[in-house]
């Protein structure tokens, strides 16, 4: 038996002893290939993580710079008046004392008088946040006729907040209107730092000088708003 | 017996192939861990080249800038996007007082308006008066509209009725929008 070993153990000896000079290249190719895949390709992956950072901070910083020469020198006033125009137009939320003051000064505007109406407040904490617009809706009995009502509607589509006139049912010399006023939420956790802003373009100017001209009509002093028998009602 | 075997250089010939071998061998294997080598030290100075520290930093200084105009930049994004969102307002909604005053523009001077409903998608008329010709002509007046395509797509006609105590014609129409 210790001499079928001893015979093994010879042959062996024999084989490494022929073979020496193999064996040294094939243990450096073998290591270069295993550091390859420990080290080379966890360091190249490590480059391109390190490449894309340096990309997006550089993009960032590009944008950032881009909103610090927008903001740095738009004028204050002007950009106030032109927030709280279009603020007005289509408020953040539900602009119950916006919506009374453009019905009232709407109908006295149009020459006609109001009838009891009545409102759905609706869920005051809901966060609507889809593409459709929100709307508060109302139904509003107006003594008046079918002029008096045209004229009702096209002044309350030109003032604040925007508002869409449903139906219109007119009987005789009263009618009663059904709208629904505009609002939309904003994400107040979008706005950050890193937002791209733009300068309002050209036809938001435009757009901007056609909500004015609505604000002018839509003005009307909330201390000489005639007080209308309006109720309102929460849902949920 | 063969006596002209040539052993010896059978024997030059294979040691000849093994050096030859072990030549390329070697090659490979230092070839192999300069490669390596030069790949890492690539890899290893292209990393510290897209260093983002100096990219942090100044991004830091702008953000130290910008942050003096934060109340500007969110008026300027509320701005933006309400205007965003009034565009599409006012480009979907539907204008009932456009609609209304094309017809009533329709309506001849003799009828009397009792009963005039209007919503996103249809509208009932009802009127009355003393002549057939004039209720004769605001039918014709619509149907003129619904073949034009003005505005309303098709016409019913409700009713027809002769009020015999008033003496007066009556009718009511129904169109889709």
């Amino acid at each position: 038996m210790n001499e079928k070993i001893n015979i093994e153990l010879r042959s062996f000896r024999f084989i490494l002893e022929k073979n020496k000079s193999y064996i040294f290249p094939i243990i450096v190719i073998v290591a270069s290939v295993l550091l390859f895949f420990q080290f080379v390709i966890p360091q190249f992956n490590l480059l391109l993580k390190t490449q894309a950072e340096v990309k997006d901070l550089r993009s960032k910083t590009e944008m950032l710079k881009e909103n610090l020469s927008i903001v740095s020198i738009i004028d204050d006033d002007t950009l106030n008046s032109q927030y709280k125009t279009m603020i007005s137009a289509l408020p953040l939320s539900k602009d119950f004392i916006g919506i009374l003051n453009s019905i009232n000064a709407t109908a006295q505007k149009a020459g006609v008088s109001l009838g009891s109406f009545s409102f759905k407040i609706g869920n005051l904490s809901s966060s609507e946040n889809g593409d459709i617009f929100p709307v508060v809706k109302f139904t509003i009995p107006v003594n008046a006729g079918i002029t008096g009502s045209n004229s009702f509607i096209q002044m309350i589509s030109k003032t604040f907040p925007l508002a869409q006139v449903d139906s219109i049912l007119v009987n005789n010399n009263s009618s009663i209107i059904s709208l629904g006023f505009y609002y939309k939420l904003l994400n107040i956790a979008s706005v950050s730092q890193y937002i791209r802003v733009s300068p309002v373009s050209q036809n938001g100017l435009e757009l901007i000088g056609q909500m004015k001209e609505f604000e002018a009509a839509s003005s009307f002093p909330i201390s000489s708003v005639p007080i209308v028998n309006a109720s309102a009602s929460a849902t949920q | 017996m063969s006596t002209d075997i040539n052993l010896l250089l059978r024997t030059n010939e294979e040691s000849l192939k093994r050096k030859k071998r072990i030549k390329i061998l070697n090659f490979a294997a230092i070839a192999s861990l300069i490669c390596i080598g030069l790949v890492s030290l690539i890899i290893f100075i292209l990393i510290q080249t897209a260093n983002p520290t100096a990219i942090k930093k100044e991004q830091e200084d702008v953000l130290g800038k910008i942050s003096q105009f934060q109340d500007r930049q969110s008026k300027l994004f509320i701005l933006n996007n309400r205007i965003e969102n009034i565009n599409k307002i006012l480009k979907t909604r539907k204008d009932l007082s456009k609609t209304m005053n094309e017809l009533l523009a329709k309506m001849p001077s003799n009828l009397s308006i009792n009963n005039f409903e209007i919503n996103n998608a249809s509208i009932i008329i009802a009127g009355q008066s003393k002549s057939l010709y004039t209720i004769a002509e605001f039918i014709n007046n619509l149907t003129d509209m619904v073949y034009r395509k003005e505005i309303i797509k098709s016409l019913t006609l409700n009713s027809l009725v002769l009020d015999a105590g008033s003496k007066t014609y009556q009718v009511s129409v129904k169109s889709d929008l």
